[in-house]
């Protein structure tokens, strides 16, 4: 492990391959990740707070709107007083610009979809959880639960990587999150878009990978939700 | 009655003139805020905002696409010489390629100069994968770079008015450009 700025701890992910729910041709079954690092946990408010800080041009009173809809940041008591949200609560309501811009600012970048799946496809005991069937019982679990009324704070269970959080906690943005869309007229992406059911999968019972692509595919860079946040990757 | 009735018919066309004369309703906010630096076609820095105070028509391409980037190209051009001759004179075209690597200001002059593109109102550009990045997602463009190379995207034409606010988008080959020229036409000084 190698601490980072601001007491962030950014994690060795090794290679690996990523194979997408719904690839979107038949060269891209398979992606080879190549290794990179990640940070253990999403980014957190105090860790925003002090990015807003540094950049007022990311406050979310002075934010150009192309940047991010109006929901930005709206949880915290000001543009740079968090009030009720806590220090170490993962940092939510924040854009793709406004994430990408805040990885920028450490040296980093968001990851991509395949890193991100990638690093969350281990178990907590082998670094490809897809044939350990306990494990994949209480990801699904973790993705049925209702949202909890208070958000935890960031650093939950480590997976065999050693990072937290990669479920369970909120969704997280990848650099990459309208991949899915690209190319709608073809059959492949149509089906990997509509597939309301999971037919066409590659793995028909990953609900979870699903949930995530489903989720992704719906997204515009300036959204700020409530539920999704951010990691930085490099 | 007769009479009334040719009065509010009356109203009705100075109304629909009136309408068409106003200047046009962005779909969004600015995309010039984004601090891009590309390079175009002659080998000059500029930024995304090269075309500020004039509409724009804006659209995303490689120069080694097979399929949808000629359509779009074809597109814009027919787009801008629908324009009445006083607009197009105003109008500028901005074509932002996804393929930094490849094309560079040679590739893209000569792109330019194979597509017989007037070069005083068009700017072909090209920048870092970030920066194409930032602006794809400002405009609503979704891409990947395939394992095969190139590139998989959407067909998007976005018109902008003079401050870069959207005006008006086709997201597919042969739709109706009437918007894009009717949002050109009355994006006012």
């Amino acid at each position: 492990m190698i601490a980072a700025g601001r007491g962030a701890v950014v994690v060795a992910i090794g290679a690996g391959t990523y194979r997408p729910l719904f690839p979107p041709s038949p060269n891209e079954a398979q992606i080879a990740v190549a290794a990179f690092s990640m940070d253990k946990t999403p980014a957190t408010n105090a860790e925003l707070l002090a990015f807003v800080k540094a950049h007022p041009e990311w406050r979310r009173d002075r934010i150009a709107r192309i940047f991010a809809e109006p929901t930005y940041l709206t949880h915290w008591a000001s543009a740079d007083a968090l009030g009720d949200a806590k220090p170490d609560q993962p940092a939510l309501n924040v854009s793709w610009f406004a994430a990408r811009a805040y990885c920028s600012s450490r040296g980093m970048r968001l990851p991509t979809e395949a890193e991100w799946e990638h690093a969350a496809a281990a178990s907590n005991t082998s670094a490809d959880g897809a044939n350990d069937g306990a494990w994949r019982a209480e990801i699904l679990s973790v993705y049925s639960r209702p949202s909890p009324q208070v958000l935890p704070s960031v650093g939950g269970k480590t997976n065999f990587w050693g990072v937290s959080d990669l479920h369970g906690l909120v969704w997280e943005w990848v650099v990459d999150f309208g991949n899915a869309t690209s190319a709608f007229a073809s059959g492949a992406d149509r089906m990997r878009f509509c597939g309301a059911t999971a037919a066409g999968a590659s793995d028909a019972t990953d609900f979870a990978a699903f949930e995530r692509v489903a989720f992704r595919t719906s997204l515009h860079a300036s959204y700020a939700m409530k539920n999704l946040g951010f990691r930085c990757a490099r | 009655m007769m009479r009334a009735v040719l009065f509010s018919m009356l109203m009705l066309v100075v109304g629909c003139a009136d309408r068409a004369q106003k200047s046009v309703e962005p779909l969004g906010p600015s995309i010039y805020p984004i601090n891009a630096s590309l390079v175009d076609q002659r080998g000059a820095r500029v930024g995304l905002d090269v075309d500020r105070g004039h509409p724009v028509i804006i659209a995303m391409f490689y120069g080694s696409c097979p399929s949808v980037c000629p359509l779009i190209l074809s597109d814009v051009k027919r787009i801008d010489a629908m324009l009445p001759a006083k607009v197009r004179d105003d109008a500028r075209v901005l074509l932002v390629s996804f393929d930094g690597e490849h094309d560079t200001p040679a590739e893209l002059a000569r792109i330019a100069r194979e597509r017989g593109i007037d070069g005083n109102r068009f700017t072909l550009a090209s920048g870092s994968d970030d920066d194409v990045r930032t602006i794809a997602a400002a405009l609503g463009v979704t891409y990947r770079a395939l394992p095969e190379g190139g590139f998989s995207h959407d067909y998007l034409v976005t018109t902008l008015d003079r401050e870069g606010r959207p005006t008006a988008r086709i997201d597919h080959a042969g739709a109706d450009v009437t918007p894009l020229v009717s949002a050109l036409s009355r994006s006012q000084p």
